[in-house]
């Protein structure tokens, strides 16, 4: 499985970012390989409009099979993430990256 | 930390007085950030000293050099908002009707066309009557509120309860269900929705709880001037059930709600009575959920 997070820095202890569209990175791990990736999408907060699609269609670019993020997508990034199947976790907002992956791990996430 | 975010789909429905309210009986333990920006009020009740202020830049407006301008209309013709009439043998951008979508800069074979940043109000962070800082903005003439100004105030918000030890942001967040909303509820960890028992309210109260769900916050509902329509209030409770909201607290009509925002006070300010209590005991239930 190929799992993105929404965060706030780039490493395993970096904080989550609650906010899908206007989230400071992605972290994307490969449970396969075991390799970890990281996207700088910081430059959506000058974005005034349209956030929530513009980082919903980035995600679509890295393949992932889950997100896991605080809460969202909601709006319009709702209808874009569900037509690329990604199946989306949410309630991680105040967790370290590292906390995250392992709540979805145990199931703790819905 | 946790993000209680106010809204109410409807506006007139008493969401500034009682997120102020709320405010003002949170004390200092609140961080307070006005995210109705297009029309922001909530610093009339909660005094702020405007300590400091920046400008906000968002969204872009073409302009023509015309200087380089070679006056072949391309810029006009593609203009899908009629924007570029021609006035005294000059193209010239109605920067009212401009979208800012860029379509002229592109299709300019003179490269005479720039999209600008425009500085479209200014944020404020200020301390506050209640002994807490509250993050706001006001927004010039015309200008409209955005995801990201309301992204921007949040920020600063969070910042600020971080650093000050403060547990709680109250917000209070955007009317509608457009993109200021969606950033406002956005990373939130509850939802007030306020309403009151009228067709429009429970149409909105409706719509906007869709946005809600998407996003899988908790929610509670305040239904305020709850007696003005037994009936409708009925209805309301009906869809609550339906969609496991809590019912936090029904508010009857009061005019004093008028009387205290006159003189520039919240409610539980003013009133000593039943509407204080509860009041009061709305913000218990929310504060320790």
């Amino acid at each position: 499985m190929k799992i993105l997070l929404t965060a706030k820095g780039t490493e395993w202890d970096s904080k989550m970012d609650p906010r899908f569209g206007r989230t400071e990175f992605f972290f994307i791990y490969d449970e396969e390989t075991k390799k970890v990736d990281t996207y700088d999408n910081r430059a959506i907060a000058n974005e005034a409009h349209g956030a929530g699609p513009k980082t919903a269609q980035k995600m679509s670019e890295y393949n992932v099979d889950i997100l896991i993020t605080g809460n969202g997508p909601g709006g319009n990034a709702a209808s874009v993430v569900k037509q690329t199947g990604i199946k989306v976790f949410v309630g991680a907002g105040e967790m370290t990256v590292k906390e995250a992956y392992e709540a979805y791990k145990s199931g703790e996430l819905k | 930390m946790k993000e209680i975010v106010i809204i109410s789909g409807k506006g007139g429905t008493g969401k500034t007085s009682i997120t102020a309210s709320f405010a003002c009986l949170g004390g200092k333990d609140v961080i307070v950030a006005d995210c109705d920006v297009d029309a922001a009020d909530m610093h009339l009740l909660m005094q702020p000293d405007w300590k400091k202020s920046e400008d906000f830049y968002s969204g872009v407006l073409a302009e023509i050099d015309q200087e380089k301008c070679i006056k072949c209309g391309k810029c006009a013709d593609v203009c899908r908002w009629d924007a570029i009439p021609v006035i005294d043998n000059e193209y010239i951008v109605q920067p009212l009707d401009c979208e800012g979508c860029g379509y002229c800069a592109l299709v300019c074979p003179a490269d005479a066309i720039s999209m600008d940043e425009q500085n479209v109000g200014k944020w404020f962070l200020s301390n506050v009557k209640t002994g807490t800082k509250m993050v706001h903005a006001k927004l010039g003439i015309g200008a409209e509120n955005s995801g990201k100004l309301v992204a921007k105030v949040k920020s600063e918000a969070k910042a600020l309860a971080e650093k000050n030890n403060k547990q709680i942001i109250l917000v209070d967040g955007s009317p509608g269900i457009g993109c200021p909303v969606v950033s406002s509820l956005s990373g939130a960890s509850y939802v007030v929705l306020v309403t009151e028992p009228s067709v429009a309210g429970i149409h909105d109260l409706k719509r906007v709880y869709e946005l809600v769900k998407k996003f899988g916050i908790k929610a509670g509902c305040i239904i305020n001037k709850a007696d003005i329509n037994l009936e409708k209030t009925k209805d309301i409770h009906a869809f609550l059930k339906t969609e496991n909201i809590d019912l936090i607290s029904e508010i009857p009509y009061d005019e004093n709600f008028t009387k205290a925002m006159t003189q520039g006070k919240t409610i539980v300010e003013f009133d000593n009575g039943k509407i204080k209590q509860i009041l009061e005991d709305s913000w218990k239930k929310i504060k320790y959920l």
